[in-house]
C-alpha cells in the first residue's frame, strides 16, 4: 500500500470504497482517503446521499468496506471478525445518535453502563462509573429515570454519557442536535466541545453549517467522494 | 476487572426485565408450558399411583408360591378362557410335583357346580364352590377353626361368605348345600381369609367363597394317559416352595410338567405357564407401565404446543426489539451476547412453566387418585424429566428467534423507527 496513512492517526481511511447491491450497484463511497489525528475535531458535511452515514458506519466498525482499509485506534477494523469489531465498538468508540437510541426499559444509569455490561465489568463498578459520567453531563439527579421520564436534551446528555462510558478514544456523533431545540442543541454541542477539549477525538456528521463550525476541520462529501476539506 | 465477557447475573436480570415488561403475554406463554408439563406429570403420577395400588394387591401372597395353569399358546397369544379352565392336571401330576425336592405343598384347585346353600332357614343361590385340598389353608390364612379333612363332609368359608347370612355362619354349625345330584349337610369347620395361590387376597377376600375338600366333592375326572385310570383333574395348581428355593423349584416344576398328564391332555398349541408371584407382578407392572407411557406421551404433545408458544412470542419480541438489538451491538454486544440474552429469556419462560407445572401436575394427579379411589404415589422420575424438558423446550424454542436477534444488522436496526 503506497498511500499509507499517517502512522499515528486516530482514524485512517485508505482508498475506502463501499458499494451496495440495490437492484444495481450503488457506490456510497468511492476511493476515500481520510485521516483524523488524535484529539482532533472533525465535521463531515454533505447533502443526503453523499455518503456521510456510510462513512460514519465504517469508522464506527458497524460496517466493513468493499475495498480499502479502515484503521481505528491502531486496529484495522476492515480485517476484524464480527466479534472483534464488537469489542472495538464497545471499548474504542462512543456513539451519539440523532434519535438518542436509548434502551427504553433501562434507567439512565443502566443505559450509560450498558457497554460496560458487555465488557464484563461488575455491577458496582458499572454503577459508579455511570453515575460519575451522568453527574458530569449535569444529570446527577436523574440517575434512575427512564428515557420517557426525561426531556429530549436530557436524553441526548444520557447518550453522550453512554458514549464516554468505556473511555473511548473516538466519539462519533451523527446529527446530535437534529432532534432537539436550538438552545438544547447548543448545550449538546457545548458538551461535545468539552469532550474534545478533554482529549477525545470527535467526528461529527451534520448537514448544518452552524453545527459543523464547532469543529476544527470540515470535510465536505459529494457523491461518495471527498469534495474538499476546509479549516474552520 | 473487565474480562470482555458478559456477567451471567446481568444476563438473567436483563432477560427478566424483558419478560416482566410484558407481564400478560409472558404469563400466557408460561401458561402454555404449565399446561404441557402439568398434564405430563398428572398422567404420570396417576399411572404410578394405579401401579402402586395394583401391585399392593399382590403383597399379601407369599413369594414362595408358584402358579401353574394352562398358559398362552405357542404363537404367543394369551390363554383363551376355555384353555384356562381346562382340567388337565391329574392327581398323578399333583403327586409328581409333590415329590420335587423343596416343594412344601401342592394345592390343586377346581370348580364344583352347586345350586344353593342353606343356613339357619336362609337359602342363598350359589352356582359354584372351590374344590381344593387341606394344604390350601396355612395357619395364617385361617381366621377361625381348622382346615377341612380330605374325605370328610366339611366346608370352609371365607369371611365374606360367613357374613352373608343373618346371623353369621359360625364354626361348628351345619350348612345344607344343593349339588346337581342332591343335597348334603356339611359341617363348617373353619373360616379362612383365603387360600394359598390367591393372586390378589384383597380382591379375593371381598367376594363370598366356599371351599370344599376335593375328595369327595370334586367329580371332574379324566383318564390319566400315564397310569391309564380315571383320576381327578384340576385346571390350576399352586406349588408352595420352601423359603429361598423358589427359583430352583420353579425350574424343577417346569421340567416335571414336560412329561406330565397335563402336557399330554392339553392341545399341542397350549403351553403350561409356570409363574411365581414376582413374574405375575412384573407382568402387571409392565402393562400399566406401557399404558402410562402411552398416555404420558400424548401429554408430551401439549408440551410441544407450549414450545411453539415460546417460539412465537420470542419472534415477536425480536421484531419489537430490533432497535434495542442495534443499540446493544453499537455499544459493544457481540452476536453471542445478543443470542445469550434471548436464550436466557426463552429458557426463563420454559423454566418458569416447568416450575409452575410441577405442583399443578401433582395436584391434578392427586385429585385423579382421590377420584379413582387409589393410593397416591409420586412419579419422581417423570417430574425430573418434565422440568428438564421444560428448560430444554425453552432453549430449543428460543434458538431460532435468538439466532434471528443475533443476526440483526445494527445499521438497519438503528435506522429502524
Amino acid at each position: 500500500m503506497d498511500a499509507t496513512p499517517i502512522p499515528d492517526a486516530q482514524v485512517a481511511l485508505d482508498g475506502v470504497s463501499k458499494e451496495y447491491e440495490l437492484g444495481g450497484t450503488v457506490t456510497a463511497l468511492d476511493d476515500v482517503d481520510l485521516s483524523l489525528s488524535p484529539e482532533s475535531y472533525t465535521a463531515v458535511m454533505g447533502p443526503s446521499g453523499s455518503g456521510k452515514s456510510t462513512l460514519l458506519n465504517l469508522v464506527g466498525a458497524l460496517d466493513t468496506p468493499t475495498a480499502g482499509r479502515v484503521v481505528v485506534a491502531g486496529d484495522e477494523v476492515s480485517a476484524l471478525s464480527e466479534r472483534e469489531r464488537a469489542r472495538v465498538r464497545g471499548t474504542e468508540i462512543g456513539f451519539v445518535f440523532q434519535t438518542f437510541n436509548l434502551m427504553p426499559r433501562l434507567t439512565a444509569v443502566e443505559n450509560v453502563a450498558l457497554s460496560l455490561v458487555f465488557d464484563g465489568w461488575d455491577r458496582e463498578r458499572r454503577r459508579d462509573r455511570a453515575s460519575d459520567l451522568l453527574a458530569r453531563v449535569g444529570l446527577g439527579d436523574r440517575l434512575d429515570h427512564r428515557p420517557n421520564q426525561l426531556s429530549g436534551g436530557q436524553r441526548q446528555r444520557v447518550a453522550i454519557a453512554r458514549a464516554l462510558a468505556a473511555d473511548p478514544s473516538l466519539v462519533l456523533a451523527d446529527e446530535p442536535t437534529g432532534n432537539v431545540d436550538t438552545d438544547t442543541g447548543a448545550e449538546v454541542m457545548g458538551l461535545l466541545d468539552d469532550l474534545q477539549a478533554d482529549g477525545n477525538t470527535v467526528l461529527l456528521v451534520t448537514h448544518e453549517r452552524r453545527i459543523a463550525s464547532h469543529a476544527d476541520r470540515i470535510v465536505h462529501l459529494r457523491d461518495g467522494r471527498v469534495d474538499r476539506i476546509e479549516a474552520a | 476487572m473487565a474480562d470482555g465477557s458478559m456477567d451471567l447475573r446481568e444476563v438473567r436480570r436483563l432477560a427478566w426485565r424483558a419478560i416482566t415488561a410484558h407481564r400478560l403475554r409472558s404469563a400466557l406463554t408460561v401458561l402454555g408450558v404449565v399446561v404441557g408439563i402439568g398434564s405430563v406429570i398428572a398422567f404420570a403420577t396417576f399411572g404410578a399411583s394405579v401401579q402402586a395400588e395394583v401391585v399392593s394387591q399382590f403383597q399379601g401372597t407369599s413369594a414362595s408360591e408358584i402358579y401353574v395353569a394352562p398358559g398362552g399358546d405357542s404363537e404367543g397369544g394369551g390363554p383363551d378362557e376355555a384353555d384356562f379352565a381346562r382340567p388337565a392336571f391329574t392327581d398323578h401330576d399333583v403327586a409328581k410335583l409333590l415329590d420335587i425336592a423343596g416343594v412344601r405343598a401342592v394345592v390343586p384347585r377346581g370348580i364344583v357346580p352347586t345350586s344353593s346353600i342353606t343356613h339357619g332357614g336362609q337359602t342363598v343361590a350359589r352356582s359354584r364352590m372351590t374344590a381344593t385340598t387341606p394344604a390350601a389353608f396355612s395357619a395364617d390364612l385361617l381366621v377361625e377353626g381348622r382346615a377341612f379333612r380330605s374325605g370328610a363332609e366339611e366346608v370352609v368359608l371365607n369371611e365374606a361368605a360367613a357374613a352373608g347370612f343373618e346371623p353369621n355362619v359360625t364354626v361348628g354349625s351345619t350348612v345344607t348345600v344343593a349339588f346337581p345330584d342332591g343335597t348334603r349337610n356339611l359341617t363348617v369347620v373353619g373360616i379362612a381369609a383365603g387360600t394359598r395361590g390367591d393372586l390378589t387376597p384383597q380382591f379375593a377376600g371381598a367376594t363370598p367363597r366356599f371351599f370344599l375338600p376335593a375328595d369327595p366333592f370334586y367329580r371332574t375326572v379324566v383318564e390319566s394317559p400315564t397310569v391309564g385310570v380315571d383320576q381327578r383333574a384340576y385346571p390350576q395348581v399352586t406349588v408352595v416352595a420352601d423359603a429361598g428355593r423358589r427359583a430352583e423349584v420353579k425350574a424343577a416344576v417346569a421340567a416335571s410338567l414336560e412329561d406330565s398328564d397335563a402336557a399330554q391332555l392339553l392341545p399341542d398349541d397350549v403351553e403350561i405357564s409356570v409363574q411365581s408371584r414376582t413374574d405375575v407382578v412384573e407382568g402387571v407392572q409392565s402393562v400399566i407401565d406401557r399404558i402410562t407411557r402411552f398416555v404420558t406421551g400424548v401429554a408430551v404433545l401439549s408440551l410441544v404446543v407450549g414450545a411453539f408458544g415460546i417460539a412465537n412470542i420470542m419472534l415477536v419480541s425480536v421484531t419489537e426489539r430490533t432497535r434495542e438489538i442495534g443499540i446493544m451491538k453499537a455499544v459493544g454486544a457481540t452476536n453471542r451476547d445478543v443470542m445469550a440474552l434471548f436464550l436466557a429469556e426463552s429458557a426463563t419462560l420454559g423454566g418458569a412453566g416447568a416450575l409452575a407445572g410441577v405442583p399443578v401436575g401433582v395436584a391434578v394427579g392427586y385429585g385423579a387418585t382421590r377420584y379413582a379411589d387409589v393410593g397416591f404415589a409420586l412419579a419422581v422420575d417423570w417430574i425430573a424429566i418434565a422440568v428438564g424438558i421444560g428448560l430444554a423446550i425453552g432453549v430449543l424454542a428460543g434458538l431460532y428467534p435468538a439466532w434471528r436477534a443475533a443476526s440483526v444488522d445494527p445499521i438497519d436496526a438503528l435506522r429502524y423507527e
